[in-house]
């Protein structure tokens, strides 16, 4: 039996990316300036502040976005910054859930005093609207059937002036809708967290200071890792990023030299 | 009638967020429309909920051609609710299902996506023209500068990666958003003005 040309493809792929998780490489790497000004921005949050965090991703990205949400946890518990966490996305809110329970376990902060979780809200637009109003109010309820008006941390939080920074972990558009309804009508500081396919949709917004941080994707997330001096889950997958990339890059000029092989025949 | 009526609530509601933006003594109404948008949504969610289970229930019931797949739908939407209704916390079946279930699923189809995109590339990814080889000089840039693989090889990878970002792709994206935003205002009018009627639906 012969093997498709696509199958030594896929297996390639395969073998480049079980390899380096299997076998971790530990290549060394340049820190990207976007995140090193993420880390600034962050550092230069007061300890006591509160930071809205957007778990706005869906399901099938979770391998890009735990670790860009983990780090970000781990860096704004351990400067003893606050977390109010939400989804604008259905899928994002267990996931969103699970990162800051197990963050804040990590670091001994208490629920509804450190952090709350307010979970999901449908239609994205009248949600971070209404934010701009009264949390409390869109989110009469957290994650876990509280009532949010009698939560410690929302009883000093009523609207995006007492939030320091609105991080959005999305795998999407999302980001975009926290620049043009919270950024714009409200004036809230909006950050994003993006997979590095959604990045460069953003830069304008980036470029432009609507979004006062950006973290792109994987890389960004180990680059931030390095910066805390906290390895995690992002500088283990970043072997298996490179080798993939290469492979990939790898099977392009095979198959140019291929073709102009052909050509000239 | 039906039609006048529609028209008329489109314009209105279009017109006062128009300008509720200008003036704040309308925050009350502001607020209350904002309430209404979400269960609006809501309702038109449990619609297509319904449909959506009424149309596979339908398909398993006269066993039609992929009643199977139509079938697993079917006990998606209800396990989950179903489930959900025992709690969400991490010890919950609702919580077990998602991460066991529902995120594998997801990842293993959203990962298929680096073996086709290997399999494109080295059938599709041909430098063809002037064009074609710029494109793909641009993407072995970007796609080595991202990677610590791409700094080892030069170290000016990740700078020129970044620079392709910051300038050419930033210049292309700002001009297509421009574009978005004019033709978002355009369209916004016409729904507003009762000019563009398509979402009416039917005569009535």
């Amino acid at each position: 039996m012969r093997l498709p040309r696509r199958a030594f493809a896929f297996l390639a792929v395969f073998a480049a990316v079980t390899f380096p998780l299997l076998h971790p490489l530990n290549i060394s790497d340049r820190v990207s300036p976007e995140a090193v000004k993420f880390k600034a921005l962050i550092d230069s949050i007061p300890a006591g502040s509160v930071v809205m965090v957007s778990f706005d991703h869906e399901a099938s990205t979770v391998a890009e976005v735990r670790p860009l949400a983990t780090v970000l946890a781990r860096h704004l518990f351990s400067r003893d910054v606050k977390i109010i966490g939400l989804s604008l996305f259905a899928e994002g809110t267990a996931i969103g859930n699970q990162v800051l329970s197990l963050v804040a376990e990590e670091y001994g902060k208490k629920y509804g005093q450190d952090w709350v979780f307010l979970g999901f809200r449908p239609q994205f637009q009248a949600a971070i609207l209404g934010m701009g109003e009264s949390i409390t109010n869109v989110f009469p309820r957290d994650y876990y059937g509280k009532t949010t008006s009698e939560l410690p941390l929302l009883k000093e939080v009523f609207n995006y002036s007492q939030i320091a920074l609105v991080v959005s972990v999305a795998d999407g558009d999302l980001g975009y809708a926290w620049v043009d309804y919270a950024y714009t009508r409200y004036h809230a500081r909006v950050s994003a967290m993006l997979t590095a396919v959604m990045v460069a949709s953003y830069m304008p917004l980036y470029a432009s200071g609507q979004l006062s941080g950006l973290v792109n994707g994987l890389k960004g997330a180990a680059d931030y890792e390095r910066l805390l001096d906290k390895p995690g889950a992002a500088i283990r997958s970043m072997d298996a990023q490179s080798m993939a990339h290469a492979v990939i890059l790898l099977l392009i000029l095979g198959g140019n030299a291929a073709y102009w092989w052909g050509r000239k025949k | 009638m039906t039609r006048r009526l529609v028209f008329w609530i489109t314009l209105s509601f279009g017109v006062f967020m128009l300008f509720q933006f200008f003036i704040p003594v309308v925050g009350g109404a502001y607020r209350k429309v904002l309430d209404w948008m979400q269960v609006i949504y809501l309702s038109s969610l449990l619609v297509g909920v319904i449909a959506l289970g009424l149309q596979h229930l339908r398909k398993v019931s006269t066993l039609s051609s992929g009643w199977g797949y139509s079938l697993v739908t079917v006990a998606g939407l209800v396990a989950m609710p179903v489930a959900a209704f025992w709690g969400t916390g991490e010890s919950s079946v609702f919580f077990w299902l998602f991460n066991n279930m529902q995120v594998p699923m997801q990842s293993t189809v959203f990962s298929l996506l680096a073996f086709f995109v290997a399999s494109a590339a080295f059938r599709g990814f041909r430098a063809r023209s002037l064009p074609a080889f710029l494109l793909l000089v641009s993407a072995a840039i970007v796609m080595l500068g991202r990677v610590p693989i791409g700094t080892k090889l030069y170290f000016d990878f990740p700078a020129w990666s970044q620079a392709l970002l910051d300038i050419p792709s930033v210049a292309a994206r700002r001009g297509i958003l421009i574009g978005i935003g004019l033709g978002s205002v355009a369209t916004s009018l016409r729904v507003i003005l009762g000019i563009e009627r398509g979402f009416f639906g039917r005569k009535v």
